[in-house]
């Protein structure tokens, strides 16, 4: 299990940012379109330059690439690679990182599994429903066993019926990977079913989220 | 019931009169050129010497010129694609640059940077590289025309491939080149097809700069373009029609070949 800690981060949106997830532990960061969300999980990924230090299990990774940082990353789109069948799309990330002498094929099985997306292992990821892409996506990010998993509003653009399922999927998988998770939405309900420790974000900057007395699902929702 | 027409098609009616234009002239052309050969005429064009000298010069130096022009093409495309930096409209410029200049002033200008007495022109000679007057001359003159064609193909084709996709495939944990290669470039395949024939069309056509560089020497470095010039000019009419209807008939070829990748991308969208 992996620790992750950000010490006085800054970017373009982010001022001083830090915050601590225990090895295994789930944090939803709660905040509103343009707060900075997806800007916080991509510069953890790698993907956006920052000031400030990203450790995991207390080891700065600032200076590593983003393909050597092993983290999962799931967002709304997904970016399935459309040339590309859902199993061989799971079968990418393996081609390049050792597998205990598992054969690789077994690992993609064992990962659509985990998701319950086996049946879509032949399909090309134009043919999936909005709940289907999700599953495989899910399947890529977790086949390599990554230390650290970060979610970009995963699920907000499905209908609610399969976020919900998807959500209770999510939760039971995690609990049984041990994975440290970092979940960024807009949704309180999400927030609330997904993290074990709710956090907002407002200009720039993270506060303990306080739940408004009455929010129910019809209110998040 | 009754069938509503179209609520522009007085405008739509008119526009066909310079569409019926076009389409007549062009056939009108190709008619003239196929009437111009006669049944024995195009016997003898099979076994014709020059003619398949021509034949096997063209298609040698062009599929030559095109691997060049995509190897040099596909990397700069992607690069102009993928980055900003300061004058990169200006280069950018510069590039479009050898497709709207007449290939008659391209090869002048490649002569007078490539000539005998240009240090350049020198150095080459010294290392026992003869570019002019020989067919290296007929590649270079095509690959400068094709790769930029190339380039500005290519460019269009990386833009239309959503940047998150290699930022993911990086996440998953394939190093920038393996992204490229396993998934940028895979995405990009049909635009970066149609950049192929596009290229390879423009360099088996390709005349004025090759005439500047290369010259215009029979059974040396006489391409099917140079054919055509050469012949008519001899007064060998049927001779270069046949050049002329091969010209058309690999044209047409790439066209259609174009056009099916079109379709089989469309059809491979919506599977």
């Amino acid at each position: 299990m992996t620790s992750l800690t950000l010490r006085a981060i800054h970017c373009r949106t982010l001022h001083d940012l830090s915050l601590t997830l225990a090895a295994g532990e789930s944090v939803a960061i709660l905040g509103p379109s343009g707060s900075g969300k997806s800007t916080l999980l991509k510069l953890i990924a790698g993907l956006l330059p920052y000031r400030g230090q990203v450790c995991m299990n207390g080891v700065a990774i600032d200076r590593l690439p983003p393909h050597r940082r092993q983290l999962g990353y799931l967002s709304q789109e997904q970016h399935l690679f459309p040339h590309l069948s859902v199993a061989h799309n799971v079968l990418l990330p393996l081609l390049f990182c050792a597998t205990d002498g598992e054969p690789r094929r077994q690992r993609v099985a064992r990962a659509l599994a985990l998701t319950q997306a086996s049946h879509l292992a032949a399909y090309r990821p134009g043919r999936l429903s909005g709940g289907e892409r999700q599953r495989a996506a899910l399947a890529r990010c977790l086949v390599r066993g990554p230390r650290l998993l970060l979610l970009d509003e995963p699920f907000s653009a499905l209908d609610l019926q399969t976020r919900q399922t998807l959500w209770h999927e999510f939760i039971a998988l995690r609990e049984a990977a041990a994975i440290t998770t970092l979940l960024v939405t807009h949704d309180p309900l999400e927030a609330r079913t997904l993290g074990q420790r709710v956090l907002q974000l407002h200009h720039g900057r993270l506060y303990p989220y306080v739940d408004r007395p009455g929010t129910t699902a019809a209110h998040a929702i | 019931m009754r069938r509503r027409s179209h609520p522009a098609r007085y405008l739509l009616l008119a526009c066909t009169l310079p569409l019926v234009l076009l389409a007549l002239t062009i056939l009108g052309a190709i008619l003239a050129l196929g009437l111009e050969l006669s049944a024995p005429a195009l016997a003898s064009a099979v076994g014709d010497e020059e003619l398949a000298f021509a034949l096997q010069l063209s298609l040698k130096t062009s599929l030559l010129s095109l691997l060049l022009a995509l190897l040099l093409g596909i990397p700069t495309g992607y690069l102009l694609s993928r980055s900003r930096f300061p004058g990169k409209a200006l280069l950018e410029t510069l590039l479009d640059l050898p497709m709207v200049t007449p290939p008659l002033v391209a090869g002048t200008g490649l002569l007078f940077l490539l000539g005998r007495s240009t240090p350049l022109g020198q150095g080459l000679s010294n290392l026992g590289l003869e570019l002019l007057f020989s067919p290296a001359g007929i590649v270079l003159a095509q690959t400068y025309v094709a790769a930029s064609i190339v380039v500005r193909s290519a460019r269009a084709a990386f833009d239309r491939v959503d940047p998150d996709y290699a930022a993911m495939s990086w996440t998953l944990g394939l190093a920038p080149g393996w992204t490229f290669l396993l998934v940028e470039i895979p995405m990009a395949a049909p635009g970066l097809a149609a950049a192929a024939i596009l290229g390879w069309a423009r360099a088996l056509g390709e005349f004025g700069a090759t005439l500047m560089l290369a010259g215009a020497t029979r059974l040396h470095t006489e391409t099917l373009p140079m054919a055509v010039f050469l012949n008519i000019a001899s007064g060998e009419t049927e001779r270069a029609v046949a050049c002329a209807l091969i010209l058309l008939a690999l044209a047409a070829t790439l066209l259609i070949a174009m056009r099916l990748l079109a379709w089989a991308g469309k059809r491979e969208a919506t599977a």
